[in-house]
């Protein structure tokens, strides 16, 4: 009888360990965004600093990158990005929610396209957004990659009319996320 | 007197165009020469920007001490409060190490509950 207990107490631990061993993560994922306009200085940023966390058995996907670490390759275009338009003292993170449609991590081994639809919050302003992403698992890595188009006055940051037309009106973002358990 | 002139306007464009370029193509901020502002412990850091005093902080180039928890490619977790990332190869440490880094804090990442820090050098 006691055998059996503590037997099933074992079974019961590993099963709820197992459980939660679904969870995926990385602190050093990779988002640039470029908005660039041809024949004027590149407006480009890097941040390799992004959180985000993957719960594999509800296709919960959670991302969060903090604006400071965004590096630019003109000191005084990160300076006026930080200073006068994300304004990362008030505002200093944006993140993303969301859940991943029809996500089976048992079956997620081959490349396929996905749609994550969640919320994103940058610039203090939410906004409701479906994200393709192509999703891939090798080795216990998920590999999450995202390419869309955010508009900065739609989270309302304003770009003055002096640089404007050095500043393309759609921003692209593109996003690399390994994350692992 | 007109050649003086066109000499006077010729120096004048060229320290204009010189300390403009000179603004605008400013160099980045080197964390590892700059003093820091702050000595802290990671978990004290960690505390400061759990209870919303963290704010002034950002930006700053501080002094961080504490244990090393997990060693990465990369990066350092002290305390399993900060992240620190390097640009440099990072010396050899291993963890439950005590030691000072400095580093550029860019702020609280709620998801993990832990504050981070790039550009980070090792102090000892």
């Amino acid at each position: 009888m006691k055998t059996i207990i503590v037997l099933l107490i074992f079974c019961l631990a590993f099963l709820v360990t197992a459980a939660g061993q679904e969870k995926y993560s990385t602190k050093t994922g990779e988002i640039t965004f470029e908005a660039s306009v041809p024949s004027f200085e590149e407006v480009k940023a890097k941040n390799t600093n992004v959180s985000a966390v993957l719960d594999a058995d509800t296709g919960k996907f959670a991302a969060l990158a903090l604006m400071k670490g965004f590096r630019f390759k003109v000191a005084l275009m990160e300076e006026h990005f930080n200073e006068n338009y994300i304004e990362s003292s008030k505002y200093p993170k944006a993140t993303f929610k969301g859940t991943i449609q029809d996500f089976d991590a048992s079956k997620a081994s081959e490349k396929r396209e996905y749609l994550i639809n969640g919320i994103f919050n940058l610039h203090g302003v939410d906004k409701k957004m479906d994200v393709p992403a192509v999703i891939s698992v090798n080795d216990g890595v998920v590999t999450l990659t995202a390419q869309f188009v955010l508009k900065p006055e739609g989270f309302n940051i304003k770009i003055p009319s002096i640089v404007s037309n050095k500043i393309a009106e759609n921003v692209n973002v593109s996003v690399t996320f390994q994350l692992q358990k | 007197m007109s050649k003086h002139r066109k000499i006077l306007i010729l120096i004048i464009l060229l320290s204009v165009g010189y300390f403009g370029y000179n603004y605008i193509y400013q160099d980045h901020r080197d964390i590892k020469s700059e003093t820091s502002q702050l000595e802290i412990t990671a978990s004290y850091l960690l505390e400061r920007f759990k209870t919303n005093d963290g704010n002034a902080l950002l930006n700053q180039t501080i002094s961080v001490t504490g244990v090393i928890t997990n060693l990465e490619d990369g990066a350092i977790t002290l305390d399993e409060s900060v992240y620190a990332t390097f640009d440099e190869n990072i010396p050899q440490l291993t963890t439950n190490e005590k030691i000072m880094i400095k580093g550029r804090c860019i702020g609280y990442d709620e998801l993990f509950e832990i504050v981070k820090l790039d550009q980070c050098s090792l102090i000892k």
